[in-house]
């Protein structure tokens, strides 16, 4: 019986090593190529490399079926390290099996791309049965918010126009007539609001970016600010650069943004005894700050907060619409900032407007 | 005489971007197609971790992806000087896969460094910062937010677990 070992190496496509004990390569079986005599096998086998403490065990024995050993080699092997019973000699085999790893390749990658597949669907459904109680929770809300005004406005109207002996006192009637405007103003407001959160849905909002001073905007809306009626009692204070803070925006809209944020810090603090708002600028970003003393939110609260109509107490709730965090994303959005909001429960809470950076050079007027 | 060359292994359920976070460490690419993962891939690697310090030597590990490690990936593991734990932050639980992970790497080599990534963050992830912060304190390691779309936190994910190898002298 004459069989060479070497034809039999060579049907089944393995190559053998036999190794020393500093892993060099003593002996090669069906193989012409590297490693070469005298090499350290774990530069071609870096598989091997971390196993040198199991490779030096009297009764070593490493089966790794599908090895790759380079980035792009796409042959795999089953490698297998044993000892020689009779000499203890270190001998390294290693079969080639694209086959079975092709068959193996084939069952795994159909398997997981239909998980992966399904769990995408499954997110997709979920997400769409959340965006539809979204919808349907802003809607109520929507129709909330307008009732309120609306029932204000045709209560005023009708006893504005009553005859008779309920004929109003002509000292009664501006009382009556002031209801009704600021309802109606607050009407506008919301229907404003809702026209821009629905353009900005279908990406419709747009804004135009000019030259502007951000520090004459903010110190516009402090002053406006301190005019207001639901601010009286208030310490609105401001801490503003010297100079102007050039930089292209819409100045509409960030007034827009800070009289959001205004009226959120505004409906925070009421009731305080202490009750502040701070307007800040850091010219470098720029950033702009608006802190109040309020009672801050939880995480969860500010997450509710965030989305449309999103009140996360009853008592801020009561007091008209939650549009207001839900457009400051947005316009910041379109500037290409961000905003970062810092809250906690009895903390107060801080918008944290940071316009991109750095502060994009003006274009020149005139 | 050459350096010591470390062996890190990468493990996780499959599709968690395993292998995207190899390949956009070694060969600075990602590939959109998945294309999953069959045994083991060995990418060598040689890093400088700092300007100043000496390049180590990696062999990184890409082990075939499952929910649940088997025995086979536990053959896997051994010799290994340090495993990054991915999981994808994008999934309703990115975690489970990992804590098995995790306590079968401990299992076969306790005391060996950990790394943790919650890779695809360039997808808008939900972050889940109580259950991260209680793996990072259970197995005293590290988290990165990583995107092997974008390399966001890939390099640190690895040097950090490099880094932790080194100081053990393992
Ligand atoms: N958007 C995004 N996609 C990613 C990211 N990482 C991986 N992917 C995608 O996710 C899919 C799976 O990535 P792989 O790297 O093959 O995942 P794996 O963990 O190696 O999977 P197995 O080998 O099966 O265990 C591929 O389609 C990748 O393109 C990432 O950071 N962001
Ligand atoms: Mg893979």
């Amino acid at each position: 019986m004459g069989l060479d070992p070497s034809l039999l190496l060579d049907t089944f496509g393995v190559m053998a090593f036999r190794l020393d004990d500093d892993l060099r390569v003593r002996e090669a079986q069906g193989t012409q190529g590297p490693p070469f005599m005298g090499e350290d096998i774990r530069e071609t086998m870096p598989v091997l490399y971390g196993l040198e403490d199991a490779l030096a065990a009297p009764d070593v024995d490493l089966a790794m079926p599908f090895i790759q050993t380079g980035r792009d080699n796409d042959e795999p092997m089953a490698l297998r390290v044993r000892r020689d019973p009779a000499t203890g000699d270190l001998w390294v085999l290693c079969r080639d099996v694209s086959e079975e790893s092709a068959i193996h390749r084939e069952l795994v990658q159909k398997h997981n791309s239909l998980s992966l597949a399904q769990a995408a669907l499954v997110k997709a459904r979920d997400a769409a049965q959340e965006a539809d109680r979204t919808k349907t929770a802003f809607l109520a809300n929507v129709s909330h918010e307008l009732r309120t005004p609306l029932h204000v406005i045709i209560g005023g109207a009708a006893i504005l126009s009553r005859t008779g002996a309920k004929r109003l006192t002509p000292d009664e009637v501006p009382g009556y007539a002031d209801d009704i405007h600021e309802s109606g103003v607050l009407l506008l407001q919301l229907v404003d609001d809702l026209i821009d959160l629905s353009r900005s849905e279908t990406g419709d909002l747009t804004i135009y970016e000019e030259p502007c001073d951000l520090r004459a905007i903010v110190s516009g809306i402090v002053s406006l600010s301190r005019e207001l009626p639901e601010a009286r009692g208030t310490r609105i204070a401001a801490t503003l650069p010297d100079g102007p803070v050039p930089m292209l925006a819409d100045a509409r809209r960030i007034k827009q943004v800070l009289l959001n944020l205004l009226s959120n810090a505004v409906k925070a603090v009421a009731g305080r005894t202490d009750a502040a708002i701070l307007f800040e600028i850091d010219p470098d970003g720029p950033v702009l700050t608006v802190s109040d003393n309020g009672p801050g939110m939880t995480a969860a609260e500010l997450e509710i907060a965030r989305k449309p109509f999103g009140q996360p107490r009853a008592a801020v709730r009561a007091k008209g619409a939650g549009l207001g965090l839900a457009i400051v994303h947005r316009l910041v959005d379109l500037h290409g900032g961000r905003v970062e909001i810092e809250t906690a429960p009895n903390e107060g809470l801080t918008a944290r407007i940071v316009f991109a950076a750095p502060s994009r050079p003006p274009v020149p007027t005139g | 005489m050459s350096a010591k060359t470390y062996k890190i292994v990468v493990l996780g359920d499959f599709g968690v971007g395993k292998t995207s976070l190899i390949r956009r460490y070694v060969l600075d690419e990602f590939s959109e197609v998945y294309r999953a993962t069959i045994g083991v891939h060995l990418y060598k690697h040689t890093d400088a971790l700092a300007a100043t310090a000496l390049p180590v030597n990696l062999v990184v590990w890409d082990i075939e992806g499952a929910p649940l490690p088997s025995e086979q990936t536990r053959r896997y593991i051994v010799g290994a000087s340090g495993a990054l734990i991915v999981g994808d932050a994008t999934r309703a639980d990115p975690f489970s896969a990992m804590w098995e992970a995790a306590d079968m790497f401990e299992d076969v080599l306790p005391g060996r460094p950990l790394c943790l990534a919650l890779n695809k963050s360039d997808l808008g992830t939900e972050a889940h910062p109580e259950t991260v912060n209680r793996m990072t304190r259970r197995y005293d390691c590290p988290a990165f937010g990583t995107s092997a779309l974008t390399g966001d936190g890939v390099t640190p994910a690895f040097r950090a677990l490099a880094r932790s190898i080194l100081s053990l002298g393992l």
